[in-house]
């Protein structure tokens, strides 16, 4: 019982790729226990598993008093820089589209208990973020994911994030055409590509079927396709208006259009040019200006626009990059139940108040769908597999998370609305008002995120309660405004597209220090995130919900017939803007009012201490030295097979690990040697072998020839000591390509 | 019998009428006065916006203090996260008397005293671990593990709660983890139960 593992039992329900990914960065981890791995390398390297830092991972907190020690076993032992190996930290679980299947959600909520805190969080991505997460527990949750479909792989470090798509894509009343499908093949076809392995900073795409809805918010992606249809020769042609620059970030840029039309079968490709773009000439040092945006706004989009169709010209041919058309005329989701229709039912009061906001119809007739509000984005274990059962019993496989941090049920049969809700309520997510004022949305913030300044989380659940409280009083102008919090300026909580957002920071008073929130009034969130808020002055935490009650009278007293939020704060202008929350900016001593100077949900005396440094932040790395890392970690797995007397798995491993290091070698000089064993063999043999570059000064040609001897053999038929010889060589191997491409100088930089 | 990867005990309130809210300062005492020995506490975690879920939770490296109220039955939730034990023996004696000594001061607190009372006749005993605790039905021929580790838990808390003490398995969905239920009629006080178990005073 003891001796079989997650690996032994799932073997047959992961696919080989995955398995075999969570075996190296098992590996890694392995190496990094033993000192083997630098440690930087190891921090990006377990970004991209999605495996983050959390608050005090550093082994300090301050407990309102004093910045304490935490007695972390093994302090000297760590997994990246000021981060220590044994301190709790989070696991973001990557959820393309947001599309969810009652199995998965099993499986999500059997990992959040027995690994996290037992709480689900839903991102402003899309993604499924775990907390309080140990390390150690990480390789059997990735596998165990695997097992239902679900890859943590890229879900942080610098690569391409969750690609987020349009929740009511598919059934929206309103798009062009269902982008989902796109989505998915996009989300696919760039997973752990080559070109986009190189970046300075991360990379986030979206995908949107409606120009003047929210939809996927394109204008504040790194680059956003939205459906359009051409005439071509009489013909409806499919395509996607591109936008490419976009960002929130401390510096928000609205997203530049990049191709006005570009076809379905282009779509790819296109990112692909894209991405080596970004890659060659993206910023790589300073992590400040490294995101996409700067890189468009530097060259100008037209000189963006060049280098992309230089760039896509030069792309060697994938089949990949219309394999997916195929699958195209059959995409479809399958209703698990009739169409049907409400007339007639008796329905609650509290029914019609759900009902109003929180159920959508969708252009098929007698389907709808059911946003399920998640406060705060949470939902338990518990909540999520009985939520499982209520999608299989109405749904099937047609759930799908959301970027304002709820799940929704989709082609829910309509006459069965009044049960289903009755089934929601009854595990705690009946609530009303998804999508209005009470649905607010903040990012971690202070809870866990170790950038966090002030409590987005605790003020989000304050104003909620408060919010709720009136909701049936709340004049109808106000009752759809949105809120958005970010617990600092990095702006995950996305406030710059709500009507009314906040953010973090801190101001002084005497000798302490408040929480504070800047407010930013008039952004939209509609027309794909269409404008950004206008900054007008920071408040103190406590005061915010008087806040929001001050400015949303005001609104409700002074609008003309028909004004929306974002007219009536570009009539007031900027000034008066402020003028409105001007009162609440005057800050009372410690001794007037000590509450100012703790947070929401949080007694302590406010503090700054805690904030660390952001995982993104300021290490470079060599795209060598990430890429000859799983290298390292196929000879440690080769060692192991052997130790387990199967010498075939060791030779097997330990050739491959000799052909990831080439790799990794010949990527220095050549970006698209590919993954073909024979390419990348000719490719070492023309570039360092035959040119004598990866010759040791005594030993010469012998360590490349190891390759190239193996290579060669195609039957090897492997006894143990065959097997142990050949890891022997491929560990010499692998040490001669480090002096190698210390000798040749790596040229290829990326930084986490 | 293997140690489960998590053990988790949760004993049930009497008359909880205390806004969970005020959890939140005392925990946050607990950890800057370090007062639960050979744990070290982390940092308090508010979910009480979720309805019938675990409300305020204060997290520990080796362990978690849950005020929990799921399925509407408030009690006081300890989860055994690391180190749990050799075997399924010891992890119930730590996880059991770490549960006790943070009932104690749940009870004993000086924010906190004469408003809660924590039940000691019944508990949920709950093995987080669905490879080698499989929550299989009974008699499907996987049940094994949960039949072996009912009998060890029966005879573990008897020695403790009394030989009226019983346990049995909760049915609950396979894909949920393996949960059993203390009655035990005649079972003492806290300190008692302490004492008992080697941990008392």
């Amino acid at each position: 019982m003891s001796n079989i593992g997650w690996k032994d039992v799932l073997a047959d329900e992961m696919s080989d790729d995955l398995a075999h990914e969570i075996d190296i960065f098992e590996g890694q981890m392995e190496l990094m226990g033993q000192g083997k791995l630098d440690e930087k390398v190891f921090a990006e390297t377990r970004l991209r598993r999605g495996v983050y830092g959390q608050r005090y991972d550093n082994g300090q907190r301050h407990d309102g008093f004093e910045s304490r020690e935490l007695a972390f076993d093994e302090k000297e032992r760590i997994k990246g820089p000021d981060t220590l190996w044994h301190a709790p930290g989070m696991q973001r679980i990557k959820v393309p589209g947001g599309g969810l299947t009652p199995n998965q959600l099993d499986v999500l909520a059997q990992v959040a208990d027995e690994y996290s805190d037992g709480i689900l969080h839903i991102t402003t991505r899309q993604d499924i973020q775990l907390h309080f997460v140990h390390i150690e527990d990480t390789p059997d949750m990735m596998r165990r994911l695997a097992s239902v479909g679900i890859t943590t792989r890229e879900a942080c470090g610098n690569s391409v994030r969750n690609v987020t798509c349009c929740h009511l894509a598919g059934v929206c009343r309103t798009e062009v055409f269902d982008a989902t499908p796109y989505s998915e093949a996009f989300a696919e076809f760039l997973l752990g590509h080559d070109d986009v392995q190189d970046f300075g900073r991360k990379f986030k795409p979206a995908f949107s079927g409606c120009e003047a809805e929210a939809c996927g918010l394109v204008m504040m992606h790194d680059i956003g396709y939205l459906a359009q249809i051409q005439e071509v020769d009489g013909n409806p042609r499919r395509g996607f208006k591109v936008y490419v620059g976009g960002g929130l970030g401390t510096v928000p840029h609205q997203a530049k259009v990049l191709s006005e039309f570009t076809p379905e079968e282009e779509i790819l490709p296109l990112a692909q040019a894209v991405s080596r773009v970004f890659a060659r000439l993206g910023e790589k040092r300073n992590r400040n200006r490294a995101r996409i945006k700067f890189l468009v706004a530097k060259l100008g989009i037209e000189e963006f626009r060049r280098l992309v169709e230089e760039e896509r010209k030069t792309l060697p041919h994938d089949d990949r990059w219309t394999a997916y058309m195929d699958t195209l005329p059959h995409y479809e989701e399958k209703p698990s139940r009739p169409p049907t229709f409400l007339n007639g039912q008796v329905r609650s009061s509290e029914f019609n108040q759900w009902f109003e906001t929180n159920v959508y119809s969708q252009r098929q007739e007698g389907y709808s769908v059911v946003t399920v509000n998640l406060p705060l984005g949470d939902l338990t274990s518990q909540q999520t597999w009985e939520l499982a059962d209520i999608a299989r019993k109405y749904v099937g496989d047609n759930v799908r998370s959301t970027v304002e941090q709820n799940i929704v049920l989709r082609w829910v049969s309509d006459s069965d609305l009044p049960n289903l809700y009755e089934e929601l309520k009854a595990i705690g997510l009946g609530d009303p008002g998804a999508g209005t004022i009470v649905d607010i949305t903040a990012c971690p913030g202070t809870d866990t995120c170790k950038l966090g300044i002030a409590s987005s989380r605790g003020l989000a659940g304050e104003l909620r309660t408060r919010l709720t409280a009136k909701s049936a009083s709340l004049p109808d102008a106000i009752k759809d405004l949105k809120i958005k919090i970010s617990g600092c300026f990095n702006s995950c909580g996305q406030h710059h597209v709500s009507d009314i957002g906040f953010f973090g920071n801190s101001r002084r008073s005497g000798n302490f220090k408040m929480p504070h929130f800047q407010v930013i009034l008039g952004g939209k969130w509609h027309d794909n995130a269409g404008s950004y808020g206008l900054a007008v002055g920071a408040v103190p935490s406590k005061t915010v919900p008087e806040v929001v009650d001050t400015i949303t009278s005001r609104y409700v007293e002074e609008r003309s017939k028909g004004e929306t939020f974002q007219d009536w704060i570009g009539r007031i202008g900027k000034k008066e803007a402020r003028n409105i929350i001007q009162p609440f900016m005057q800050l009372p001593a410690f001794e007037q009012d000590p509450e100012y100077f703790s947070d929401w949900g949080d007694p302590r005396v406010f503090s700054l201490g805690d904030i660390g440094i952001g995982e993104c932040a300021g290490e470079v790395v060599s795209l060598f030295s990430m890429e000859i890392s799983p290298a390292e970690s196929e000879a440690f797995e080769a060692q192991v097979a052997l130790d387990e007397n199967d010498p075939a798995r060791a030779d097997a491993l330990a050739y491959s690990s000799m052909l990831k290091a080439a790799r990794a070698l010949v990527r220095t000089q050549f970006l698209d040697v590919g993954d073909s064993p024979d390419r990348i063999v000719q490719e070492f043999k023309t570039r360092f072998f035959d040119t004598e570059l990866f010759f040791d000064q005594y030993a010469k040609g012998k360590f490349g020839q190891y390759l190239l001897d193996r290579h060669s053999n195609g039957d090897p038929k492997p006894d143990n000591d065959a097997a142990h010889r050949l890891i022997e060589e491929a560990l010499l191997f692998i040490e001669a390509t480090h002096a190698c491409e210390s000798k040749v100088g790596g040229n290829v930089l990326v930084e986490i | 019998m293997i140690a489960p990867h998590r053990l988790s005990i949760k004993f049930f309130f009497d008359d909880f009428s205390v806004d969970v809210e005020s959890f939140i300062p005392v925990f946050h005492r607990w950890i800057r006065e370090d007062v639960v020995p050979n744990e070290l506490l982390l940092d308090v975690a508010d979910y009480k916006h979720i309805v019938d879920g675990p409300a305020i939770l204060l997290v520990g490296h080796e362990a978690d203090y849950v005020i929990d109220l799921t399925d509407g039955k408030p009690g006081l939730l300890y989860v055994r996260k690391r180190d749990v034990g050799s075997d399924l023996s010891s992890a119930l004696g730590t996880t059991l008397s770490q549960a006790l000594n943070g009932a104690k001061l749940t009870e004993n607190d000086v924010e906190l005293k004469g408003k809660l009372k924590l039940r000691t006749d019944g508990a949920a005993i709950v093995l987080l671990d669905r490879l080698n605790y499989p929550n299989a039905a009974n008699g499907d021929g996987a049940d094994s593990p949960a039949v072996a580790a009912q009998a060890q838990l029966s005879e573990n808390l008897a020695a403790v709660f009394g030989d009226d003490a019983t346990v049995t398995r909760v049915a609950n969905h396979a894909r949920e983890p393996l949960t059993f239920k203390l009655h035990a009629p005649s079972a003492p006080d806290v300190d008692t139960l302490l004492n008992r178990l080697g941990s008392g005073d």
